[in-house]
């Protein structure tokens, strides 16, 4: 046999060479890396507290899974659980969808004012914090005759008494979607907005002269060209589904905590209802819980992208 | 054999008067104090450097005073126990004060409050706020003032427009709301008035009832101790059923704001000011005033009655106050109580200090216009907020409408000079007409369950009153979702803990 022909595998330059080569690149990561140290790795310690009965006074005394035991005979936190998961999984896909329809309606426009105007109006709410978005749909959803929304409806005679879409069960996650999708629609557009402006106009031009209708260009053209985009987004969001706090929280009330609990306002809950000190051992255990849920939610979105498009995202 | 007793009785009388005096004595004078403590004492930008300079100069002590965000004190006040860091002083809020004191944070001030110079003072009248802050009879922080709590406001205008007087017992106080919901009292031609507004049906905190008390009357929704001692959970108690009855059946009348589940306190206040609603169960004092001003400045009429408790609702319930405690690391607890907790209502220049805060910063005495006010030499009054231009402080730590102890006699007591007349009477009638509400103790069966619990009690009790479901079904669901089981078990551990 003559292995003079098989290639041979370049050799790495000694580590020194290469540090030197690149030092300016490693002193500029240096304030990144300390800041991922300090604020990302070094808080996970808090983890050992899930293991611990801990009220920050006396010393953590180790339980082992005890707080795991306990959060799972809880019923209440199965539902924070399942809501989380509900809310969070129909809400990005509701904003995402709207996004993208959004957008394909903003790229067929032809005037760039209108356009643009279009695109400012429609970002606005997601500055609006979450306290004043709520304080106004609670107005607008009121079953008083100050409630625009009931008011409208009965005028049209589509129902004969107001709803209490807020404080009923039955109704409290359609409105939570409604006015998820009004905050976030605009918003969720900037990433496919700037997809779209990066489709080669020069595909369209040959649509065109194949003779492709409008639609078929939208639908043949426009989005396969954001497909990647779409899975890219979804797979992002997918990591903060058990993040969902604030909108839950502001919108909650008494009456519709069956259906609006979540995990974090859970949490919250178990620390400011607990009529004394709480443990810190059990807010960290479902804090661990969530983050590992997340985790695994991720990790699964990005083995299902490996398959669908051939390569992960993470 | 009588003169040898009485010879014994005088020696022992010497003998503990000696101690009384050399202990007294021996309280060393500490050189600093540190104090952790919320915005109730005047913030940096609201002349706090001067009111320290101030009680360094009536002590001869060093002050340090650690005061976070208001939204942020208790997790600071948590840090600092955590970390070991623990202030010599810090200001408590109820549920804080029963757990530290059973976990051991708290120096116990029972025998320094006994001796203490402002019991003895004759002018202090808390005796009963600081029985309420005993907990198994010791106790374990000071508070200067009452804990203040609720009294129902009544519209005048509309009791005239109706031609009702204020009631005096439910009857009447459904008959009143009736008229205020369906008699057009605002006078509009449009049915769109409610009688009473709340926010929510049940408070976050305790006492829980006070925002809708003709309602609950003498039902509780949480853990009360019995006359014998024992303790029970208020929501499982008959009268509880009663309460949801009386309060579904207005809500069903319409007597009651159909949106008050998801009303906030500031939702009600503007529904109060904007001629919304007729009966309005707010803070007793300074909120007189406010809510009259508000309504006044919406060109309404702001004459309000404060109701006295209607018969079957006996008292209002005066909130635990907010404590100053010392911790059980803190050097010279005894030194620390004498000079800082003991002087805090001394009748002259430091209860001036607390009060009112520093001449010349906070309030003068001399000839000048404030906020287009004109005030002659030697007038007391307020001076403009440094931080909120427009408007005028009305007080320091101590509100003086709730202050525990008088001014010495010979001592000028602003108080007349300050407080308005509407809020001075409606704060003598919550002080004549409440009773103290029950600080619980805390329990690790408490803090296990009570979270859920609480969710639960307030979904029922809203769904209940909102007619959603009945008191049986809602009992069943109790049951069905671990509620009794969480309950029974805190009810034991705080039986336990008490035998």
């Amino acid at each position: 046999m003559n292995n003079n022909n098989v290639a041979q595998p370049l050799r790495k330059a000694p580590l020194k060479v290469r540090f030197e080569k690149y030092k300016w690149f490693y002193i500029m990561f240096l304030p990144v890396m300390a800041f991922l140290i300090i604020f990302h790795y070094l808080p996970m310690f808090g983890i050992r507290f899930a293991f611990t009965k801990y009220n920050l006074i006396k010393a953590p005394v180790f339980v082992g899974f005890d707080q795991f035991r306990r959060l799972f005979s809880m019923p209440n936190f199965w539902s924070a659980f399942y809501n989380t998961l509900e809310l969070s999984i129909v809400k990005l896909l509701l904003n995402t969808g709207m996004a993208i329809i959004a957008s394909l309606f903003l790229n067929e426009m032809i005037s760039e004012r209108t356009k643009k105007l279009t695109q400012t109006i429609i970002y606005l709410p997601h500055f609006m914090s979450w306290v004043v978005t709520a304080s106004v749909f609670q107005m607008l959803f009121s079953p008083t005759s100050a409630g625009l929304v009931n008011q409208m409806l009965l005028k049209m005679g589509v129902i004969d008494k107001s709803i209490y879409f807020l404080g009923d069960s039955a109704w409290w996650r359609t409105t939570y979607y409604i006015i998820n999708v009004w905050r976030e629609t605009g918003w969720g557009t900037i990433i496919f907005m700037a997809t779209l402006a990066g489709i080669d106009p020069g595909i369209y031009e040959a649509g065109s002269i194949d003779g492709a209708t409008r639609m078929q260009k939208m639908w043949y053209i426009t989005i396969p060209s954001i497909a990647n985009t779409i899975l890219t987004v979804l797979i992002l969001n997918l990591a903060k589904v058990m993040n969902l706090f604030e909108s839950a929280f502001v919108l909650q009330n008494d009456a519709v905590m069956g259906t609006s609990q979540v995990l974090q306002t859970y949490v919250y809950y178990q620390t400011f209802n607990s009529g004394g000190i709480p443990d810190y051992g059990y807010t960290t255990a479902i804090g661990l819980f969530r983050s590992i849920v997340g985790m695994f939610l991720v990790l699964a979105c990005n083995f299902a992208s490996k398959k669908v498009r051939g390569r992960s995202i993470v | 054999m009588k003169k040898l007793l009485s010879l014994m009785l005088v020696l022992a009388m010497t003998f503990t008067m000696v101690t009384v005096v050399a202990s007294a004595e021996e309280v060393a004078k500490p050189e600093k104090i540190t104090i952790l403590a919320d915005t109730t004492i005047f913030s940096a930008n609201n002349g706090r450097d001067e009111m320290e300079a101030r009680w360094e100069e009536l002590t001869g002590i060093e002050l340090e005073i650690i005061q976070p965000d208001h939204d942020a004190y208790y997790d600071v006040m948590q840090q600092h126990i955590a970390s070991g860091e623990w202030p010599d002083v810090m200001i408590l809020s109820s549920t804080y004060y029963s757990s530290y004191a059973a976990e051991g944070v708290l120096w116990d001030m029972t025998e320094a409050w006994e001796n203490s110079e402002t019991k003895a003072s004759g002018r202090f009248s808390g005796d009963v706020v600081f029985d309420g802050l005993k907990i198994d009879g010791s106790l374990y922080g000071f508070s200067a003032t009452r804990g203040n709590g609720c009294v129902t406001y009544v519209k005048q205008a509309w009791l005239d427009a109706v031609d009702m007087t204020a009631p005096t017992n439910f009857e009447e106080y459904v008959a009143m709301l009736d008229a205020f919901t369906k008699n057009d009292p605002d006078g509009d031609g449009v049915a769109d008035t409610f009688g009473v507004s709340a926010a929510g049906f049940i408070g976050a905190e305790a006492p829980f009832v006070n925002y809708l008390p003709e309602f609950y009357q003498d039902a509780y929704p949480f853990f009360v101790a019995q006359e014998d001692g024992t303790w029970v959970d208020g929501f499982t108690q008959p009268n509880m059923e009663a309460a949801l009855a009386r309060l579904s059946d207005a809500y069903a009348a319409g007597y009651i704001d159909p949106t008050t589940l998801t009303n906030g306190t500031g939702d009600c206040r503007n529904k109060f000011y904007d001629d919304g609603f007729g009966a309005f169960t707010y803070w007793a004092g300074t909120w007189a005033t406010n809510l009259k001003t508000n309504l006044e400045a919406n060109e309404l009429p702001g004459d309000l009655v404060a109701l006295a408790p209607i018969a079957e609702v006996g008292a209002y319930y005066d909130r635990v106050p907010p404590v100053w405690a010392i911790t059980s690391q803190c050097e010279n607890p005894e030194g620390v109580f004498k000079y800082f907790i003991d002087t805090m209502l001394d009748g002259n220049e430091m209860q001036m200090l607390w009060t009112y805060g520093v001449e010349d910063v906070h309030y003068s005495f001399k000839a000048e216009t404030i906020l287009e006010k004109e005030y002659a030499e030697g007038q007391f009054h307020m001076l403009e907020n440094l931080e909120k231009e427009g408007t005028a402080y009305t007080k320091h730590h101590i509100d003086p409408m709730l202050s525990l102890a008088t001014f010495a006699e010979g001592v000028y007591d602003p108080k007349a000079d300050s407080v308005k007349p509407e809020a001075a009477a409606a704060a003598q009638l919550f002080n004549e007409s409440s009773k103290l509400a029950t600080i619980v103790p805390t329990t690790e069966d408490m803090t296990m369950y009570n979270g859920d619990l609480t969710t639960l009690k307030n979904e029922l009790v809203a769904k209940v009153t909102m007619g959603e479901m009945t008191y049986a079904d809602a009992m069943a669901k109790f049951e069905a979702d671990g509620g009794k089981a969480w309950s029974d078990a805190i009810v034991a551990s705080l039986n336990a803990l008490a035998e």
